[in-house]
């Protein structure tokens, strides 16, 4: 009886699944009803699924994303994949289940993007990839990424006239995101076309795998600077690493603001809060910016438009230029970078004081 | 409880010479009918059934063939690796180096067959040189890069699990030890060997294993359900089956009755290990890329669909057919809480929390069947 039972509730539950797997077989034209149904209806649905939100750029553009999609009268769905390309491949998955009309990444990295942007283009969605680009170009997306090797080498060219005024060789580190992440190879390219440009004025470089993980940079950080303690120019390939740099650098009396005899040239990329601060206080030279603010608008307003459009595999790379704020350029550009924007709402001043 | 009340109405009756009356019959029962539920070994099929029909009239989209289809998709990967679990379970043993072998077995069976790497991201790799080049792999575009490289993740698996089995039985060292230090060791091994970059440019038949479908079915449900019938029949069918059984029930007992314990509790690490490859093959393969940090999330996944569908924590019992049941209602659950649109922190709080219920429901279950 007990066995019977239970075979009867599993083919139940087969039944169930071939009842309604059967319409499949016209899923397209039942799927457009839906999608339009929807857009008469003014109900539009985005997914958006992000990696996770670890650092300052991530919160930041997720919250502008969020907030002016919801703004619009956007039905948001999130999903945090917890830096797994697994489990965001199947929460973006269970978001074309729901028929979204259009979805919106923060990939885990380069190369799992290009799958889920597959798996989008196969379900006619149209897909956004937000900063973090596919590693290839393989599947139709809209995908907003800043010029990352530009940006950073801007960056380092200052910092690198900066190391000529001390009239001799430096010793530089660089600390290297996820390589396989595209953004993380375009800011070690931009770091390399300095150097390189430079031989006279630069040491052998040591280089820092980070894999964007705070804990990772801390420790190899540490062991870096007792190997070589000489090192006294850096740039970080992302500012949400100051506060390991502050913790390695301040015990060895080397975080000291510019001007100081033991002052190590420090720059780093993405424009963050903590970097305007630490620019303002004097301890940066200079950082490439992202102009996330540029970004979010670009990805949302393509996204927009293609749905209206009806378009379901749009395919547009399109730039976010970006720039380099340094200390010399920090009256008329600060205010441009958002981090700053982000630290002035908080009542702080731009005024720099150091070297008074 | 239900025993001393069942002998006091008996007591009574006899004393006042009544039967009992129509409604404690009743409510007799429903009290053994729910007894009969809860040690139904298709409990969590019945609650899997339950849930569905439940949640339908509230998210009526999770009935919708792509949403079914996302399901079976996502089921059967876990299913691998949950079945290599049951083994170690069943011998009152625990494998939590699963998904570094997983991770370790993707990068090395990628690099065997990849047609192509990136030098900047690559030329610092210790098998750079050796193993890896420009042209990708040793057997890059070769037709027999795929069978190949799938031989040679198994075999690693396999003999990750020989390891740990080795450790387990012939040094009695904790299984929870030798495994967990075997996951810090595999994993970093993994990131090592490619300095944590992924590897890709797989061969076309390699990825087709974990995103090609027949109709609405994908490969894997063909492919791990052989394999997941071929290991039922094994544990029920076999010596060695109920040997496995006979070390979870109590190791000292099985040993004086002539079970070669040694022997079959390293077999019970090598299928662990080996079915933990066969699920690398379809988590690489679905994202196309050898992964050193693949299935880094994945384990409490595994343990908890394998707890939840019956097989004990303490060992002596489980059945491949309760862990199927387990990672149905484990995928399930996910895939629902994400339909709900609750955040990944709810998501998360609420799996934990089944598994636990679950971990609690195997106590009181096994309390009910001694008493019965």
């Amino acid at each position: 009886m007990k066995r019977l039972s239970a075979v009867l509730s599993l083919l139940l539950l087969v039944a169930f699944t071939a009842a309604c797997a059967a319409p499949a077989a016209a899923p397209a034209a039942e799927n457009e009803g839906t999608a339009s149904t929807a857009a008469d209806a003014d109900a539009r649905t985005i997914c958006f699924a992000y990696q996770d939100l670890e650092t300052e750029f991530w919160v930041a553009g997720h919250k502008a994303i969020v907030e002016t999609l919801t703004g619009l009268g956007i039905n948001v769905i999130e999903r945090n994949a917890n830096e797994d390309a697994n489990k965001q491949l199947e929460q973006v998955k269970d978001c074309i289940a729901q028929s979204v009309d259009g979805i919106i990444i923060i990939p885990q990295d380069g190369e799992s993007a290009v799958t889920i942007v597959g798996e989008a283009n196969k379900a006619d969605i149209p897909i956004g990839v937000f900063n973090r680009p596919p590693a290839d170009d393989s599947n139709p997306a809209l995908v907003i990424v800043a010029d990352n090797e530009v940006i950073a080498q801007q960056a380092v060219e200052y910092m690198a006239e900066e190391a000529k005024t001390l009239g001799r060789k430096v010793t530089p580190l660089i600390m290297v995101g996820d390589l396989g992440d595209p953004n993380a190879v375009g800011r070690r390219q931009g770091f390399y076309n300095v150097i390189e440009a430079n031989p006279d004025l630069f040491n052998e470089v040591i280089e820092v795998p980070t894999k964007w993980d705070g804990a990772l940079a801390l420790s190899n950080l540490e062991a870096a600077m007792q190997a070589n303690p000489e090192v006294d120019f850096l740039f970080t390939s992302s500012d949400f690493m100051y506060p390991m740099i502050r913790s390695v650098l301040e015990p060895l009396n080397k975080w000291q603001v510019a001007g100081d005899e033991n002052h190590v040239i420090l720059g780093g990329l993405d424009g963050d809060s903590r970097a305007c601060q630490l620019m303002r206080d004097g301890y940066v030279d200079a950082t490439g910016v992202q102009d996330l603010f540029f970004e979010a608008d670009t990805i949302m307003n393509a996204m927009l438009e293609a749905i209206d459009a009806g378009e379901t595999q749009p395919n547009n790379w399109m730039d976010d230029p970006g720039f380099a704020l340094t200390q010399a350029n920090w009256e008329e550009r600060a205010e441009d970078m958002w981090g700053c924007k982000l630290f002035a709402e908080t009542g702080e001043s731009l005024e720099r004081s150091f070297g008074e | 409880m239900e025993r001393i009340e069942a002998k006091v109405n008996k007591v009574q009756a006899a004393s006042t010479g009544k039967s009992r009356p129509a409604t404690a019959d009743a409510q007799s029962g429903i009290s053994k009918a729910i007894r009969r539920l809860l040690l139904s070994e298709y409990f969590v099929l019945y609650l899997s059934l339950a849930y569905f029909l439940v949640l339908l009239p509230f998210i009526p989209r999770i009935a919708t063939p792509q949403n079914l289809g996302n399901i079976f998709s996502n089921m059967w990967p876990l299913l691998a690796v949950a079945i290599g679990q049951t083994f170690v379970l069943i011998i009152a043993g625990i494998d939590l180096s699963q998904t570094s072998i997983m991770a370790l077995v993707s990068v090395i069976g990628a690099a065997v067959m990849t047609s192509e790497l990136n030098p900047v991201l690559f030329e610092k790799a210790p098998l750079w040189g050796i193993l890896l080049s420009e042209n990708g792999g040793p057997l890059a575009g070769s037709p027999l890069a795929m069978p190949v490289a799938v031989f040679v993740m198994l075999l690693v698996g396999a003999a990750i699990g020989w390891f740990n089995g080795m450790a387990v039985a012939r040094l009695k060292m904790p299984p929870f030890m030798v495994t967990l230090v075997g996951m810090m060791f595999f994993s970093a091994l993994a990131i090592y060997l490619v300095k944590s970059e992924n590897i890709i440019h797989l061969p076309a038949s390699y990825v087709e294993i974990g995103q090609g479908e027949i109709g609405f079915i994908p490969y894997s449900f063909f492919i791990v359900g052989v394999l997941a019938i071929l290991a039922q029949l094994l544990l029920s069918r076999t010596v060695l089956g109920r040997w496995f059984y006979a070390i979870g029930t109590n190791t000292k007992a099985a040993l004086v009755s002539g079970v070669p314990v040694i022997r079959v509790t390293i077999m019970a690490y090598v299928l662990s290990g080996l079915f933990a490859a066969v699920g690398s093959v379809f988590y690489s393969a679905r994202l196309a890329a050898g992964r050193p940090t693949l299935g880094a999330t994945l384990l409490l996944d595994v343990i908890g669909a394998t707890v939840i569908g019956g097989t004990s924590l303490f060992g002596g019992k489980g059945k491949i057919i309760w862990t199927v049941f387990g990672v149905l209602f484990f995928v399930l659950l996910d895939n629902s809480l994400n339909l709900l649109n609750l955040s990944y922190f709810w998501v998360q709080i609420v799996k934990g929390s089944v598994i636990l219920l679950a971990a609690a429901f195997d106590v009181v279950r096994t309390r009910l069947l001694a008493a019965t």
